[in-house]
């Protein structure tokens, strides 16, 4: 799976678990741009990222998540070890 | 040793400063690091020499626990990390606690929730398996590193350690000097002019007065709400601006949070890095641990996180209240964001503000009968009355059960003035993360730091501790 693959399925992901199907998610995207994307999503994104791609994050990494693009890269690192 | 203290700004500090980069510059890197320790543990020490064995204590079982977790080939991983958080979550509940248990009441610790929060971040990563194994020599800088130790910003090791081991960082450098220099005096017209003046006017009304009117309650309540910020946030831009003084940059801890217009965002800008402290290391886990993690799950984590954030500040009953409100806001604040319902932006604010106000005179009062007494003020239960300027027909607001007082004070107006200066500084200036990252040092700058740090050392004859180093 390539990044751009990753990120339409993750675009997909944020889009149905912040209820907003039109939301446009680049590498750039960040909680600070979108409303929505609150301590309280965002675990339910992280929930739903791992079920999707098997993958299992560490509680120190998800601070470390300051946008999309980092998102993207850390789910990579997960699924090339 | 407090930063506001002439020991420290004229001696600790500077001797501190010079040892480590001159060792640093004979390229005793290690010897650097030793030095910047002991300083750490003698500015510890300097309070109570007393806590220094649990502070070393702390340390030293720590860093031999985080080993043991990171050996490749190590065994029951999973209960000495067990074992590791009760050691650390024990020992912070029994100096926090003990009062509560039966047990006689002991003096808290300097620094302690701190310490042990940024210990315990530490061995959850190692666990995960995201530190390195360093020296202990290592460890212990970045526990102790003082410009964080007793009040945070909490810092996590992967954030503190490659600054420090950056070779450019390992020489003085000019810009980040000032720009520590600028933060620090920052902090300290904050500290001491601003929130010293409204200590004068927040402690009588909740230690001292029986009863308050409507006025001198809100006087109290509202002293107190900028007390706190302007005496926390000005002890944060201290200590960012020393860990730019040995280029370290400190994480952000606040972020302007009187201009939220809602709960949820007050505590993503208030006490930054233990909202984020607490969101990762309690409430993820804690939604982990549920059957599934949906709309009313994750609400339940929400309300004990927070109410766990509220009772780490301490055993009292005022702020288990305080966490459940803030906890039951939360919720509240969620739901009405998911059913996509809005109060127009000022409504919100003014909601927001109020009720962050109203929590903290439950924070701040020393027991709830004390708390009640501003808060029925505030409500105009105390009685109200009305000071004498421009009233003409005072017969009228005695009609209404309102007294009449004396004339303003010029305490009064300075009062007003600093109300309506710091509602000014809170919407209309940049704040001290902004100025950070856009500082240029001229002369302006320079001048008017000077003048401000003159003024503040003339403030510094009374030495009053920062109210965070009580949790």
């Amino acid at each position: 799976m390539n990044n751009i693959d990753i990120l339409k399925t993750v675009t997909s992901i944020i889009q149905e678990t912040l209820e907003l199907p039109q939301l446009v998610v680049t590498n750039e995207t960040s909680a600070n741009d979108v409303d929505e994307w609150d301590s309280m999503t965002h675990i339910q994104l992280i929930a739903a990222i791992e079920a999707k791609f098997k993958v299992r994050f560490a509680l120190g990494e998800l601070q470390t998540l300051k946008n999309v693009g980092d998102m993207i890269a850390l789910i990579t690192k997960k699924l090339n070890k | 040793m407090l930063f506001n203290s002439y020991a420290f700004i004229f001696a600790f500090l500077p001797i501190a400063i010079l040892g480590y980069f001159t060792l640093n510059h004979l390229k005793q890197v290690t010897l650097g690091k030793i030095w910047l320790i002991t300083a750490s543990l003698y500015f510890y020490s300097y309070w109570n020499i007393k806590n220094l064995p649990l502070l070393l204590t702390s340390i030293c079982v720590n860093y031999f626990i985080g080993q043991l977790l990171m050996a490749p080939e190590g065994k029951n991983k999973k209960l000495i990390f067990r074992l590791s958080l009760v050691f650390n979550i024990g020992l912070l509940c029994f100096f926090k606690y003990a009062g509560l248990m039966g047990f006689a009441k002991i003096a808290l610790p300097l620094g302690i929730s701190f310490f042990t929060l940024q210990q315990i971040g530490y061995l959850v990563d190692a666990y995960e398996g995201l530190t390195e194994r360093k020296s202990f020599i290592d460890y212990a800088f970045f526990v102790s590193f003082f410009p964080q130790l007793i009040s945070g910003p909490i810092v996590h090791y992967q954030h503190l350690m490659p600054q420090i081991e950056a070779k450019d960082n390992k020489q003085f450098n000019v810009d980040q000097f000032s720009l520590g220099i600028f933060l620090f005096s920052l902090g300290l017209i904050k500290k001491v002019l601003v929130s010293g003046t409204f200590s004068g006017w927040a402690s009588p009304g909740f230690d001292e007065a029986v009863s308050l009117d409507l006025l001198a309650a809100w006087k109290t309540s509202l002293s107190y709400t900028f007390q706190l910020y302007f005496d926390f946030s000005g002890y944060t831009d201290m200590a960012i601006g020393l860990g730019h003084m040995f280029n370290v940059k400190l994480p952000q801890n606040f972020n302007s949070p009187f201009r939220s217009t809602s709960v949820i965002e007050f505590w993503t800008r208030w006490h930054m890095t233990l909202s984020q402290f607490i969101n990762t290391y309690v409430f993820t886990p804690i939604v982990r641990a549920m059957p599934k993690i949906n709309f009313r799950t994750t609400m339940i984590a929400t309300f004990l996180a927070m109410f766990i954030a509220g009772v780490w500040h301490g055993a009292g009953i005022n702020f288990v209240v305080y966490g459940a409100l803030h906890g039951l806001a939360l919720v509240v604040n969620h739901i009405r964001k998911k059913k996509k319902k809005k109060f127009s932006k000022a409504f919100a604010w003014f909601l927001t503000f109020n009720f962050i106000n109203i929590t903290y005179v439950i924070f701040r009062a020393k027991n709830l009968d004390d708390a009640l007494k501003v808060l029925k003020g505030m409500i105009g239960l105390g009685g109200v009355v009305v000071p004498k300027i421009g009233i003409k027909s005072v017969g009228a607001f005695q009609d209404f059960g309102f007294k009449i007082g004396t004339y303003l004070y010029p305490d009064d107006y300075l009062l007003l003035a600093m109300l309506g200066g710091v509602f000014w500084v809170i919407f209309k200036t940049r704040n001290s993360g902004e100025l950070e990252k856009s500082f240029k040092p001229d002369t302006k700058i320079a001048l008017a730091c000077g003048v401000a740090f003159v003024f503040c050392l003339f403030g510094m004859n009374k030495i009053t501790e920062f109210i965070y180093f009580n949790f």
